[in-house]
């Protein structure tokens, strides 16, 4: 795990994330291709779910399971709600309020288990999910041939640009949240736990009250992001929305990205969406390939990609660029 | 229990499976009062601090601390209510910085939130000089002073000390003393597990002896030195 750098940053760097943001926002306007479009959405949805996996399983030192139970509840709620005349804005919120509910009722039997047995605990919960929607249809008649699928209602309206902006704003929010934590007290005690929770417990901190707090932010944030990728994707079932790559993206974004670190999950979600690119052709061989670079990342690279740019100094040369700059403009003003 | 008694153990039992780790215990600590708690190893020492600090509950037996019931509190309130300890075998939060370690102490442990005196606690135990370096990249000797500084950060009252001497030189020890007794000076009342018989022998105003989770003697340290109880445990 990579410890918060301590380099110094030049205040000009804070113009950086606003300004990409800024840049991102326009792209809907200047007519980029649509596809692009439609990867962009792709990234910032696996960006928002890297950035809440790492803030558990990077921070607190949870290695939590069950993104895909967050996820399928959420863009469950959203789609029933839309068939019961609930805007589906509403269901977005409404869907991430389920999901972090549903992580409150958990919090108490999955935090009695630590380690591993935490980890599988919440494995097996969106499997229980899944049977559970496979058979429940509180709202419509029953899905022509079988199944327990729902349209999300309403959406038409919605465009691709409106679509691509909600999901900007969705992994915009995850980045700002996590680099909030970490600056507060909430981080401290929160890495604490990480690193050693007896130690923690003795030296006064909470421990179930902290990790319920990460884990229920995650599974907020997380939900909201599931929720969006069914605007976009207007048709939820069982076996989409609690499968088990919502698991399996944001795990391998943040591990080959770099866990414990800010910009690991970004670059890994990155990476992980031109994969998917790449190799969407080759259906079955896609998940082998990513597989073996995962394998490679975690033997070569074990801080993740971001370990290895802070272990090479390959933040020195930008920092110091954005230092100069920064001294040349306060000489200026005197 | 005595007006003046910081910490009362009254009759605590606590075994694991079929092994008798804790029985009978009852003891007082005194407002200020260093005490050493001595044994040989498996005497159950640790098991006692575990139990007064929280980490868990006993089978029979309550624990007082200024007269307020804190047996099965949770280890973070016990830690909240004054008490403070160290770790045999350190334990540090790896990752985080030295300075951060005690961060974390004062910002959870202390209701104060007394940061402002972090510094003459690094000062204290001599890590001034690695308040910027994680806490994983100490030694061993330096972890086992980030355990007595973690636990000052929290501002207890009463403070546990399993074996902080363990594995010094004999040319560290005289700084360990005074680190005690500067400690002492601040106000603080101590219970000191030691295998170290100079720290032992320097440092405490009384001793309790225990094995086989009892306690045999009890007493200052010149008259427990002669029981021929402790005599027997030690030697055979």
């Amino acid at each position: 795990m990579v410890v918060r750098d301590k380099m110094k940053t030049p205040r000009l760097a804070t113009l950086v994330p606003v300004l990409i943001l800024v840049l991102l926002a326009l792209f809907p306007l200047i007519g980029i291709p649509l596809n692009w479009l439609n990867y962009l959405f792709s990234f910032f949805i696996y960006l928002a779910l890297a950035t809440m996996w790492n803030l558990l399983a990077g921070y607190t030192g949870l290695i939590m399971l069950c993104p895909h139970a967050f996820v399928g509840l959420a863009g469950y709620t959203m789609a029933i709600g839309t068939w019961v005349g609930m805007p589906f804005r509403a269901g977005l919120i409404a869907g991430a309020a389920v999901a972090a509910l549903f992580a409150l009722i958990i919090s108490y039997p999955v935090f009695r288990m630590k380690g591993i047995y935490f980890a599988i605990g919440t494995l097996v919960l969106p499997e229980a999910l899944k049977a559970w929607f496979s058979f429940w249809r509180p709202v419509g008649t029953a899905y022509q041939g079988g199944g327990a699928g729902y349209a999300v209602a309403g959406v038409t309206g919605f465009t691709l640009g409106d679509k691509y902006w909600l999901a900007l704003a969705i992994a915009a929010a995850s980045i700002f949240v996590v680099h909030i934590i970490l600056r507060a007290r909430l981080g401290l005690g929160l890495t604490a736990i990480r690193d050693n929770e007896n130690t923690a417990a003795s030296a006064g901190v909470n421990i179930f009250r902290l990790k319920l707090s990460s884990f229920l932010i995650a599974a907020f944030i997380m939900g909201i992001a599931g929720a969006a990728y069914y605007i976009h994707n207007p048709r939820i079932q069982p076996t989409s929305g609690f499968n088990i790559s919502w698991l399996l993206l944001p795990l391998m974004a943040t591990v080959i990205g770099g866990e414990g670190s800010e910009e690991g999950p970004i670059i890994g979600a990155a990476i992980v969406t031109f994969l998917r690119f790449l190799l969407a052709d080759y259906g079955a061989w896609s998940l082998f390939i990513q597989g073996i670079i995962l394998v490679v990342v975690v033997i070569t690279m074990p801080q993740g990609i971001a370990g290895l740019l802070r272990r090479v100094g390959a933040y020195r040369f930008p920092l110091g660029l954005l230092q100069a700059a920064e001294g040349r403009i306060y000489k200026n003003i005197k | 229990m005595s007006e003046t008694a910081v910490l009362s153990v009254n009759r605590l039992n606590k075994h694991f499976g079929g092994i008798v780790a804790v029985k009978d215990m009852t003891f007082e600590v005194q407002a200020g009062e260093v005490l050493g708690l001595m044994g040989p190893n498996g005497a159950g020492k640790t098991t006692l601090l575990n139990l007064i600090a929280g980490v868990y509950p006993p089978d029979s037996g309550r624990v007082l601390f200024q007269g307020k019931d804190i047996t099965r509190r949770a280890p973070h309130k016990i830690c909240h209510l004054g008490i403070a300890r160290t770790y045999q075998i350190p334990q540090p939060f790896t990752h985080l910085l030295v300075r951060d370690n005690l961060r974390v102490a004062a910002t959870y442990g202390s209701k104060e939130g007394n940061m402002s005196k972090l510094d003459e606690i690094l000062d204290l135990v001599d890590l001034s000089k690695q308040k910027a370096v994680p806490a994983g990249d100490l030694a061993t000797v330096s972890l086992k002073r980030l355990e007595l500084a973690r636990a000052l950060a929290t501002n207890p009252t009463l403070i546990l000390l399993d074996e902080v001497a363990a594995g010094s030189t004999d040319a560290e020890l005289p700084r360990i003393l005074d680190i005690i007794r500067q400690l002492r000076k601040m106000g603080k009342t101590i219970i000191l597990v030691e295998h170290v018989m100079k720290v032992m022998v320097e440092a405490v105003d009384r001793i309790v002896v225990m094995d086989k989770g009892e306690k045999i003697a009890e007493g200052t340290p010149g008259e427990v030195m002669k029981d021929d109880k402790v005599i027997a445990a030690y030697f055979g």
